[in-house]
């Protein structure tokens, strides 16, 4: 159902920021594609949050954007302050309740899939499994995107993750950055995020 | 009776009837060794269960017949105030389902027979600790709905959880994974309650009859004074090594070892117990064969074969070809361990103690790290990606921890129970470790060291090189083969 009213849309700096908040230190093109914002605005914006303060550039093989102490302060509030704005606390507390019968059943299928036998039939076998939790998870990506569009960045990521996988780029189940796994972790750390939730 | 079975030595009836749990149970009577008193509802009840959306007909009575058994055994009352019964209700399938299904302890525990319990045992703080255990249960079982204070009635529905944990969507999944047949359903087993947590002289433990690391004819295993059976799995308590038994409860630990003893002779292999004593006195809840991995497999099986157990065949019949290659994976050879997790990603790392991701990501610039942490975050990456390994204190074989290590094809050694991680140490077996320290991890068997460890290769296991021998003599072939060569040619043969 549609709320009459047009939902909360989150500036991009915000989204900028709250990228490297979930995803942790990433280049440019993994920054965009968390955010779903060209690269070249991705990086202006980076540049803007950088002056403030907010994030910083590592050199070296492991560096990349992040964000600093004050940069990760300064998410925290403002994205708590979007929920409280927004009003979608309880939909996206809802939808984390969801997210936690479905969590055990993805690690399931990670696991097996990275200690699979060899053979094209597990394979096909493991990815309809896939094919069909990602339904499952469709359902909550559907909930948290009618309370707080950002997240609808997710399903595009994850659904674009599945379809590598199936036509064959098969290190998008577990192995590549922008694998199911690696999505599906960043909107687990998104959700305790969001809803002010430590890490247990 | 349909519906239930007594868990009794007469009971003739296989694992897919009575579960692998309940199945267990039985073979442990006809053993002679002690087993709480109690009943299993058959994988047939759960059938018609999952066919009909309700417990079948003339269960109830059944149940109510069987609760009268058992109340007349212990000479207690399910829900009574005084001399009260309570029970445990576990799910137990033809296969394993670990983690998967519904479990209930400490059912019957009303507030009146909680108040009987504290009034028998004079222990209000245990009545009022066990109690807590059955709510905390009973709620993760069947969900937001009110603990009903008739004991029968929660019984009932404990039953309809177990059975209903048998088709959840991350059940079905791990089925099909698996290659576990969709229809088998689930037994529930109904046992009288055995306390750890009733006094100095109780607690629970689990024991291998041979190191499950090496093979070594030696039991092995972990306890938990004073703790009811599921905090050992659950982690997060300190455990001690299975072998302090020995000093602390003598009469215990010598009923276990003649426990460990006939269990292996009866399935003829390395096996593992599950077990609580309860004011000194030694009961156990479950037995499993087998469960060897790798090297460990390897040694039990031409152990068992040099002890006459299981003829030289037989030792190649049990050796996969996977578990041969799983044998060469090199593994410390460990003195002293300091702390003790599950091996989430096979291999040995070596490297200095970075408690941070942003340290794990400076420190390699000058040599190996490991990163060892509560648990991971994405956060966490770019550390992960720096070091040589993973140890974290949470998390389980298939929590996000094991499988970004495993995709890093880093080894990883998880859900390490003891450990506590501070900023700039660790806490873990007494010892305070500094960040910068160097620690080796095992991600086979889950060991920690402090420094570096002796590690076995698996070059000159001479165990492993024995059963190659016997595999060469069985495929009369000659030992110029790759190892696996050797192995699936004897297993041909016999096979």
């Amino acid at each position: 159902m549609t709320p009459p009213e047009s939902p909360h849309s989150t500036g991009t700096d915000l989204l900028v920021l709250h990228a490297l908040r979930c995803v942790g230190f990433a280049g440019l093109a993994r920054v965009a594609a968390a955010t779903g914002l060209p690269e070249p605005d991705a990086e202006s914006e980076l540049i803007d949050l950088a002056r403030a303060g907010l994030v910083t550039h590592l050199a070296g093989t492991f560096g990349g954007w992040g964000l600093t102490e004050a940069g990760r302060a300064a998410d925290a509030e403002r994205i708590a302050e979007e929920l409280e704005a927004s009003g979608a606390r309880a939909a996206v507390a809802a939808a984390y309740h969801d997210f936690l019968v479905l969590n055990p059943e993805l690690l399931d299928l990670c696991t097996a899939w990275q200690l699979r036998p060899a053979g094209p039939a597990y394979d096909a076998r493991v990815l309809d499994r896939l094919t069909d939790f990602d339904q499952r998870a469709g359902v909550v990506g559907a909930a948290l995107s009618a309370a707080l569009p950002r997240f609808r960045r997710y399903r595009v990521r994850l659904t674009g993750a599945l379809a590598r996988a199936r036509s064959g780029a098969l290190e998008y189940v577990t192995d590549s950055v922008e694998s199911y796994h690696a999505v599906w972790f960043q909107l687990h750390e998104d959700l305790l995020a969001t809803l002010g939730i430590p890490r247990e | 009776m349909r519906w239930v079975r007594p868990l009794s030595a007469e009971v003739g009836e296989t694992a897919a009837v009575l579960g692998g749990k309940a199945h267990g149970l039985v073979v442990l009577r006809r053993l002679g060794l002690p087993v709480p008193p109690g009943f299993v509802i058959t994988t047939e009840a759960c059938r018609a269960f999952l066919r009909d959306g309700r417990l079948p007909d003339g269960l109830d009575a059944e149940l109510a017949a069987a609760i009268a058994d058992l109340e007349a055994a212990t000479n207690r009352t399910l829900g009574g105030a005084e001399r009260p019964l309570a029970v445990s209700v576990r799910s137990g399938g033809g296969v394993s389902m670990p983690g998967m299904m519904a479990t209930v302890l400490n059912l019957g525990l009303t507030a009146e027979a909680t108040a009987g319990l504290a009034a028998e045992t004079g222990d209000g703080r245990f009545a009022r600790d066990s109690r807590e255990r059955f709510q905390t249960s009973f709620a993760a079982a069947v969900g937001d709905e009110p603990v009903p204070e008739d004991a029968a009635r929660q019984l009932e529905r404990a039953v309809a959880a177990v059975f209903s944990s048998w088709d959840t969507p991350r059940a079905r999944t791990y089925r099909t994974l698996q290659d576990i047949a969709p229809d088998l359903g689930t037994a529930v087993t109904v046992q009288a309650m055995v306390f750890g947590n009733r006094d100095h002289h109780s607690g629970t433990g689990v024991a291998f009859s041979r190191n499950p690391s090496t093979g070594e004819p030696v039991p092995f295993g972990e306890v938990l004074f004073g703790r009811q059976g599921d905090d050992v799995v659950s982690g997060g308590l300190l455990t001690r090594p299975l072998h302090e038994l020995a000093g602390r409860e003598p009469t215990v630990w010598a009923h276990l070892l003649d426990a460990l003893d006939r269990v292996e002779s009866h399935y003829r292999d390395g096996c593992h117990l599950e077990f609580t004593f309860e004011a000194g006195e030694l009961w156990l809840l479950q037995v499993r064969p087998g469960r060897f991995a790798g090297a460990a497999a390897v040694r039990v099986a031409v152990d068992l074969a040099d002890e006459g157990v299981i003829s030289r065949h037989g030792a190649l019949r049990r050796i996969s070809p996977q578990q041969l290659g799983d044998a060469r994976t090199p593994r410390i050879v460990a003195a002293d361990v300091l702390a003790r997790g599950i091996g989430a990603c096979p291999g040995i790392a070596v490297g200095r103690v970075a408690t941070t991701a942003d340290n794990a990501a400076r420190m390699a610039a000058d040599g190996p790290v490991i990163l060892v942490r509560p648990q991971t975050s994405p956060l966490d990456m770019h550390g992960l990606a720096a070091a040589a390994g993973v140890l974290t204190a949470r998390g389980g074989p298939a929590s996000h921890a094991a499988v970004v290590a495993r995709s890093l094809r880093k080894p990883a050694v998880v859900g390490a129970a003891d450990l506590t991680v501070l900023e700039g140490s660790f806490q873990a077996g007494g010892h305070t470790v500094p960040e910068g320290t160097l620690i080796t991890i095992d991600g086979t068997g889950g060991e920690v060291v402090l420094g570096t460890s002796r590690i076995a290769t698996g070059a000159t296991n001479p165990h492993l090189e024995r059963l190659l021998g016997w595999a060469d003599e069985v495929s009369g072939g000659n030992p110029d083969r790759s190892e696996t060569e050797r192995l699936t040619a004897a297993r041909a043969v016999l096979l």
